[in-house]
């Protein structure tokens, strides 16, 4: 369960301050939070992963308030409890895909499964590509990684940021329906923020920033 | 999965930054342990060849040549001294033992000393074969003499005039191998060593062959009743002697009277400084090189700065990219010293082995462990420092900002 109340931050003294509705989202709920550039849409999207922390309001993820946490407790909270999923290839270079996985399971503190990863890169139609490098993939092929990077270690929350931007309709359709059955596999939260209104039409709640 | 093993996956994938960072630190770490190893083989043989020797008296001349000649059996002698006055100041109370040497003959480069068995006893040398010298035109041979020579108990050579190897002056009465004496890495090990009486000899046989013929030798005798040594070589009985004794020989005779280890000492000075400017100059490669890891360093993290955050967003913390970044440079100084440690092992040896035939015997001792120790330490901390400096950005580094600025 996820929850936000008056959550505003403002990056430098005399700078804007961004405030942000308060959201409440229970258990396995999706939300679309669409906005143009510059409203500060990967502003919240980085507060509610912990990577920021607000000027002002509360973040509660599973009744953990999480700006109370100290900086290596938030670390491990983020690394086990969230994943993130974004428009960039976000994979060590230097690993394979398979290897990537089994980095991400590592440093969220969790046992590495093999046959999990097995299983999640057969689902995502990588198992053919899983001893190869991340320059040798397709864009296609590196957003289902970046999919299955944030949900392998089975997160409480997906954000994923801008998932769509860079690909055309179909596989913006496919890339949201993977993201959708992975949150719902995983039970987790799958909150989109975008500015792609393509993808309005695959979720029931929705806030424009 | 660990951190070493993306640490090892990423020294893999960067092949070219990789190699020229362990070249680099290979070459400045070899030089740097070459120069210690020679300083320290140069300084050894200064110490180990003194042996016993406390005071070395000779013919009037420069002391250090007397030294060099009859001490490190390097450099021609001054001329040469009295034995039965030599025999004298051997018989003072303050001398506990005066070996006389006399010289002027090489076979193949290698100097044929005429001395007393005390001499073997001064450089604390033994048999590994054969047996001492009893008579004339008997030889004992030193270790690396007996190897580079190839001979073995019961051969016969000739020895040429000279110090120099010369197959022109060539004497006429043959030499014969009655023992090898055990390695010391010391100068016995280079010398063909027989009794006074062989030198004299040898060349008593050949005035008498031929008169009139003109030598330069330093052994000639002019009768049974005087003879001729180089010099004297003496350990005394207490170190007061060594306060009075060589002033009063210097004073009173017209012989001189040389402190070896204060000859050495200065000789070990002059050439230090060239040491210590070489060590100097390998120190700043080395400096260098770090500074290159570092700059190489300092850009690598700048260009990892996304794939550093995004871990971050995977739950590691800024110690685990701290320690990912480490192991990195640590396998690079590991590797590089290894095989600095290897080229200086082969290498060096290789290098000294053109110099063998000028000083007859290989110089080289391996470097103390405690001395390579402090070398590592020395480098890995540098290498420490190297990396401390370069990982600030992951010190300082703002999630959100990398993660926008690279969206």
């Amino acid at each position: 369960m996820l929850q936000t109340e008056n959550l505003t931050f403002q990056y430098k003294k005399n700078e804007t301050i961004f405030s942000f509705p308060n959201i409440t989202l229970e258990k396995q709920e999706d939300l679309l939070i669409l906005g143009k550039s510059g409203i500060g849409k990967t502003t919240l999207l980085h507060l509610l992963a912990g990577i920021l922390k607000p000027t002002s309001g509360k973040i509660t993820i599973n009744n953990v308030d999480i700006n109370k946490l100290k900086d290596h407790a938030l670390d491990a909270f983020r690394g086990k409890n969230i994943g993130l999923v974004f428009q960039k290839k976000h994979a060590i270079p230097s690993l394979n895909v398979f290897d990537n996985l089994q980095a991400r399971l590592y440093f969220s503190k969790m046992s590495i499964n093999n046959n999990k990863i097995d299983l999640l890169l057969q689902e995502l139609g990588l198992s053919h590509v899983k001893n190869s490098k991340i320059n040798s993939l397709s864009e296609g092929q590196l957003q289902r990684l970046n999919i299955a990077l944030s949900v392998i270690h089975n997160p409480q929350i997906i954000l994923a940021d801008e998932p769509t931007s860079s690909l055309d309709d179909q596989n913006c359709k496919i890339v949201i329906a993977l993201l959708k059955k992975q949150a719902q596999e995983t039970q987790a939260n799958l909150i989109v923020i975008t500015h792609d209104h393509r993808v309005k039409s695959s979720f029931q709640n929705s806030i424009t920033l | 999965m660990n951190i070493w093993k993306i640490s090892i996956q990423n020294i893999k994938s960067k092949p070219l930054y990789t190699f020229l960072s362990i070249f680099v630190l290979t070459i400045s770490i070899a030089l740097l342990l070459g120069i210690k190893q020679l300083k320290n083989a140069f300084k050894n043989q200064i110490d180990h060849n003194l042996g016993k020797i406390d005071v070395v008296i000779g013919a009037k001349g420069s002391p250090l040549q007397l030294v060099l000649a009859s001490v490190l059996h390097l450099d021609n002698p001054t001329g040469n001294i009295s034995y039965s006055k030599a025999k004298k100041i051997a018989k003072n109370p303050m001398v506990k033992m005066a070996v006389p040497i006399s010289y002027g003959d090489n076979y193949k480069g290698y100097r044929i000393v005429g001395t007393t068995h005390n001499f073997i006893s001064l450089y604390k040398a033994e048999l590994a074969t054969g047996r001492y010298v009893k008579k004339s035109m008997e030889v004992v041979l030193g270790y690396t003499a007996a190897q580079q020579l190839q001979l073995y108990l019961g051969d016969t050579f000739l020895s040429t005039h000279g110090l120099v190897e010369n197959s022109v002056e060539e004497h006429e009465d043959e030499f014969t191998v009655v023992g090898v004496l055990k390695p010391t890495q010391k100068v016995i090990d280079r010398l063909i060593i027989t009794n006074l009486e062989s030198i004299w000899d040898a060349h008593n046989g050949d005035e008498i062959h031929d008169e009139h013929e003109e030598h330069d030798h330093y052994n000639v005798h002019h009768d049974n009743e005087d003879k001729e040594i180089t010099s004297l070589l003496i350990n005394f009985k207490t170190p007061r002697a060594l306060f009075t004794f060589p002033r009063r020989i210097n004073k009173s005779t017209n012989m001189q009277a040389v402190l070896p280890k204060y000859q050495l000492e200065k000789l070990y000075e002059y050439t230090s400084i060239g040491f210590k400017t070489m060590s100097w100059i390998a120190y700043l490669i080395l400096l260098m090189s770090c500074f290159i890891i570092f700059i190489s360093l300092y850009k690598m993290v700048k260009e990892r700065a996304f794939y550093l955050a995004i871990l971050r967003t995977y739950g590691a913390s800024n110690f685990q990219l701290i320690k990912m970044v480490m192991y990195e440079t640590l396998s690079i100084a590991f590797s590089s010293f290894v095989l600095g440690l290897l080229l200086t092992k082969i290498g060096l040896p290789h290098m000294l082995y053109f110099m063998q035939p000028i000083y007859k015997q290989s110089l080289l001792i391996g470097l103390p462990v405690l001395e390579i120790l402090q070398i590592a330490l020395l480098i890995f901390a540098t290498v420490i420092l190297s990396v401390l400096l370069a990982i600030r950005p992951i010190i300082t580094m703002n999630i959100s900002t990398i993660l926008s600025h690279e969206k």
